[in-house]
């Protein structure tokens, strides 16, 4: 995911990925933004949205990227251990 | 690791930001929030919906603006520091709205704190903490007893045989504080204390010297025992803890002494004799051959196993095998006292006493702070409702209220401590001079740790009590408009329990102390038989070196009297080798008046002697009953004995309506020590009027004896340390410097020991009573001070609950006066149980109290009564204001407030 959004753009683009599956609130977006923002992750700047209204964007920054990397070779690692466990207690 | 480097560097640059930058940080935040609420509600506007209804499910969905912006707040890198800062400020804002309550808080904990550290810093220093020596348990202070059961030394045959006798012992050691003497060295000359000890002093103490060694066995032997041993005091302050002093060689009282060790630091005994140097026995031929001659005192070291009862019993065996052949011993007693015990003597008592106080300021501190906390707590149960309700978590509260509770500990604590160290300043001046371990008197880190550790627990915990009773109640309960906060049973009953245990233990304190008051004053007024006021005294030590087998009465005591008598001011000038109210305990046993009837009992109480002039009796003003004084011209060391007796004495040995002068006296213990005489009869000569020995005792019976009828040969002996008296015509401290010159013409060697007025020596005598007095005093004024802030606290705090309910009673027709009334029962009621209590209390604690002054139903009855009135009297005044306030109430104001 490059490109910047705002904070409304992010939580209807998550929703829009997956599915539905997960809808991020308000009460768990922003405080998770900053966060992310404070341990540099992300850089923010205001800008303009699609209705020429004043909002805050956030893009990722090199070191997002590196993060988001090495959390998702961390999920994807835990998600195979996840398959085989349930694998092969089916078969059992 | 770079990378983790990065993110710390970020999170860093967010702290600065978060800190310095913090309104444009927040601000940034609001627009983004708002953005997102409108940008929302445009999505659904779009979609159809109706702008205002767009508004309401974006709002909704962000959950309420407020509480999102807080909880990104919180997530914030410095949120944790930030809040915790917040609530610093929000306590120091309370406290300055409300100073009053702050400081009173403030106050208590320090009083609270100070007090009892310093006084539990005394107990310690004097009562509590071990003796410097090794194994004190072992170690037994030996209290000999003579016959009638009075405390008597040994002499120092007596000490042989035991010594040879005993089986319990490791070591039994004799040992003779000399008093002052003067040592001349290369470092200089200086004047230090001097304790004589057997060989085997050191023994029973096992405490090693830190340089050279102690006394060798045999050392006290003429001959050799001329060594000497430095305390560690001595060596560093007068020899300048070179360790080149073993060996030295100095003068001391006119012969030559080596210096073979010296004592490690804190090592002391007796334990009140400072600057001490100790040195082997060194015997005059009467003390060495005398069993009559009681002088030596006796410690030692019990032998493993041995118990003191154990060894009590053997040593009775040896005073019953040693009081067949000898007269002397027989009946004698020994009381084997543990050590610490011996040291801290009859001031345990008080001590004791003095401790239950102290822990009774304690609770009384505790018991307000936490009544005063606990009442505004309950003022803020709908604060704390009302927070709630908006968002904040319970733990968000109860750590700011636990902030708030630290400020106000803190900074009583740091009260407290400053406090306490002031306090044991000013304690240590006044216990040095009179009791034995006052100079190591510090403030006492654990009890000092302990009393913050309590008033610090205390003071946190009712703060927190709010919080914490919060979660039982829900917060719309609490917020309900005419909610009754506080008015529970149990907070009701909570609020009188403090009241009555402040009054009780309040009236306690003050009865202890009125009574050692009244104890106090009329000591001071005691009739003592004797005017103290304008009258000099003061010590003469005659050095043993210079004087030992030389007439000491016509080459320095006769020449000193009459160049004192001719001094300007002085009125009259005297001797007397005991002190009145200063001393007693000099005395003979076995009297017996010859051709009375012989008493059933042969070991008779004893009668005090005295060595005197005859100018002692001017200077006493004491009053000729009958007969005649000594007088030099008549009485000679070779005539018969004469002596003066005193009223006791006639009352107590000389049948009633027989003429005492005239009789004559069997007095063995004397005709020792003055051997010399043919006829063992001492004649009595005269009667005078009773003078007091013991301040605290009725007058003893006395024997007077004129000086000059010793003989030379053991005149130093018996006569070497006078006090001598003067009554001057003018203030007496302005003679000192004209006396101090008249000795020294007589003898420049001698130097006048503490000279004092008299007054000034009763009031030494008292000053163990005094501080006492002092320190109850102080405890009862702080206790009652505590109470009455407690109770206008509490009142004020119950009045302002009942305001509604009051306002209603007025609506409704009660009268002013009737509202009155009814407060000031129900405060009235509170202090009359409190002050039954009190009595309880007093009552039940009378042991302890018994053994500093007694208590008697009888004659304190009256005085207990008026103490009682009086602070109910207090209580009910402390109650007015909040009394007079709540009758004011306008009643429609009053039902409005809610």
């Amino acid at each position: 995911m490059t490109g910047e959004l705002h904070g409304l753009g992010v939580s209807r683009r998550v929703e829009q990925m997956t599915r539905g599956t997960f809808q991020v609130k308000p009460g768990s977006l922003f405080p998770a933004l900053h966060r992310m923002e404070e341990n540099g992750w992300l850089t923010s700047f205001w800008g303009e949205s699609e209705n020429h209204r004043k909002a805050k964007f956030y893009r990722l920054t090199k070191a997002g990227e590196r993060q988001l990397g090495k959390e998702t070779a961390e999920w994807q690692k835990i998600a195979l251990a996840m398959g085989h466990a349930l694998k092969t207690a089916k078969g059992v | 690791m770079l990378r983790g480097c990065g993110m710390v560097w970020s999170r860093v640059r967010s702290l600065w930001r978060n800190w310095f930058r913090r309104g444009g940080v927040d601000a940034d935040l609001d627009a983004e929030v708002l953005a997102f609420v409108e940008m929302s509600a445009e999505e659904d506007a779009a979609r159809g919906v109706t702008p205002e209804e767009a508004r309401r499910r974006a709002l909704a969905e962000v959950g309420g603006a407020e509480r999102l912006k807080q909880q990104v707040r919180e997530g914030r890198a410095g949120a944790g520091i930030e809040s915790v800062m917040q609530d610093l400020r929000f306590g120091g804002r309370q406290v300055v709205k409300s100073p009053g309550f702050g400081l009173t808080v403030m106050a208590t904990l320090a009083l609270s704190i100070g007090i009892t550290t310093a006084v539990f810093s005394v107990l310690y220093a004097m009562v509590i903490r071990p003796l410097p020596y090794q194994d004190v348990s072992r170690i037994a202070a030996m209290d000999t007893r003579s016959a009638s059961g009075g405390p008597q030394a040994a002499s120092y045959p007596e000490y042989v045989d035991w010594r040879k006798m005993q089986h319990s012992f490791t070591a039994l050691a004799g040992y003779s504080p000399q008093g002052a003497v003067g040592m001349k060295s290369d470092a200089g000359a200086v004047v230090l204390n001097e304790v004589e000890g057997t060989d085997n002093f050191f023994t029973v103490f096992e405490v090693n010297p830190v340089l050279g060694r102690t006394f060798a066995a045999g050392e006290d032997e003429d001959g050799r025992n001329n060594v000497v041993v430095l305390s560690y005091e001595v060596w560093q302050q007068d020899f300048g803890g070179k360790a080149d002093v073993v060996g030295r060689r100095v003068q001391m009282d006119g012969s030559a002494y080596t210096v073979i060790g010296v004592m490690r630091a804190g090592f002391r005994f007796p334990i009140n004799v400072m600057n001490s140097i100790y040195v082997p026995l060194h015997l005059t031929p009467t003390q060495r051959d005398n069993r009559g001659n009681h002088w030596l005192q006796t410690v030692a070291r019990l032998k493993p196993g041995m118990t003191a009862r154990q060894a009590e019993a053997d040593m009775d065996t040896i005073f019953a095998a040693l009081g067949k052949t000898d007269m002397f011993d027989a009946g004698r007693t020994v009381h084997a006292v543990d050590l610490t015990m011996y040291v801290v003597g009859d001031t345990a008592g008080s001590l004791r006493l003095l401790l239950y106080a102290v822990l009774a300021v304690l609770v009384i501190g505790c018991v307000n702070v936490a009544g005063l906390l606990l009442a505004r707590g309950v003022k803020r149960e709908r604060e704390m409702a009302l927070r709630s309700a908006i968002g904040a978590r319970r733990g968000r509260i109860v750590r700011q209220l636990l902030t708030e509770a630290l400020l106000f500990a803190v900074c009583g604590a740091g009260a407290g401590v400053v406090l306490a160290y002031g306090l044991l300043r000013l304690i240590r001046m006044l216990l040095i001079a009179s009791l034995s371990r006052g100079a190591e008197v510090q403030v006492n880190l654990p009890v000092l740790a302990a009393a913050l550790g309590i008033s610090v627990g205390v003071t946190v915990l009712a703060a927190m009590m709010p919080a914490l009773r919060l979660s039982g109640t829900s917060p719309t309960m609490a917020l309900k408009a005419g909610g009754s906060a506080g008015t529970t049973r149990g907070q009701h009953r909570l609020r009188t329990g403090f009241v009555v245990t402040q009054v009780a233990l309040a009236l306690a304190l003050l009865v202890v102390s009125g009574l050692l008051l009244h104890m106090l004053e009329k000591l001071r007024t005691t009739e003592l038989g004797f005017n103290p006021g304008q009258m000099l005294t003061a010590e003469i030590n005659l050095p043993r070196g210079r004087y030992a087998g030389r007439d000491v009465l016509a080459d320095f005591y006769t020449p000193l009297v009459e160049k004192v008598q001719a001094m300007p001011g002085v009125r009259a000038a005297g001797l007397i080798q005991m002190l009145p109210v200063q001393g007693w305990g000099w005395n003979s046993e076995h009297i017996h008046i010859y051709g009375t009837a012989p008493l059933k009992n042969p070991r008779t109480d004893p009668a005090e002697v005295r060595f005197v002039t005859p100018g002692y009796y001017k200077v006493f003003q004491n009053a000729l009953v009958e007969g005649r004084l000594g007088d030099a011209a008549i009485d000679r060391p070779t005539t018969r004995l004469a002596a003066v007796v005193n009223e006791a004495f006639v009352k107590k040995f000389i049948p009633a309506g027989r003429d005492p002068v005239g009789m004559e006296i069997g007095d063995n213990d004397q005709m020792e020590t003055l051997a010399s005489q043919d006829n063992p009869r001492v004649l009595i000569v005269g009667v005078v009027k009773n003078i007091r020995q013991s301040i605290y005792q009725p007058p003893f019976p006395e024997m007077d004896y004129n000086i000059a009828q010793i003989p030379p040969a053991v005149s130093l002996n018996a006569i070497g340390s006078m006090h001598l008296v003067v009554r001057t015509s003018v203030a007496p401290e302005s003679l000192v410097p004209q006396l101090q010159k008249v000795l020294h013409d007589v003898d420049a060697t001698v130097p006048l020991r503490e000279p004092e007025t008299m007054m000034q020596v009763v009031a030494d005598v008292l000053t163990f009573q005094r501080l006492e007095n002092w320190l109850f005093g102080a405890f009862a004024g702080l206790a009652v001070l505590l109470a009455v802030v407690g109770l206008y606290g509490l009142i004020s705090h119950e009045v302002e609950l009942s305001t509604r309910d009051i306002g209603i009673k007025l609506a409704l027709g009660a009268s002013r006066g009737r509202i009155l009334e009814g407060i000031y029962r129900r405060v009235g009621w509170m202090l009359g149980v409190g002050v039954v209590l009190g009595l309880l209390v007093t009552v039940a604690a009378e042991k302890f109290i018994g053994a500093v002054v007694a208590v008697g139903l009888a004659k304190d009855g009256l005085l207990i009564v008026a103490l009682a009135v009086g602070l109910m009297g207090v209580g009910l005044l402390a109650a007015a204001v909040p009394a007079r306030r709540a009758s004011g109430v306008e009643p429609m104001e009053a039902l409005r407030e809610e």
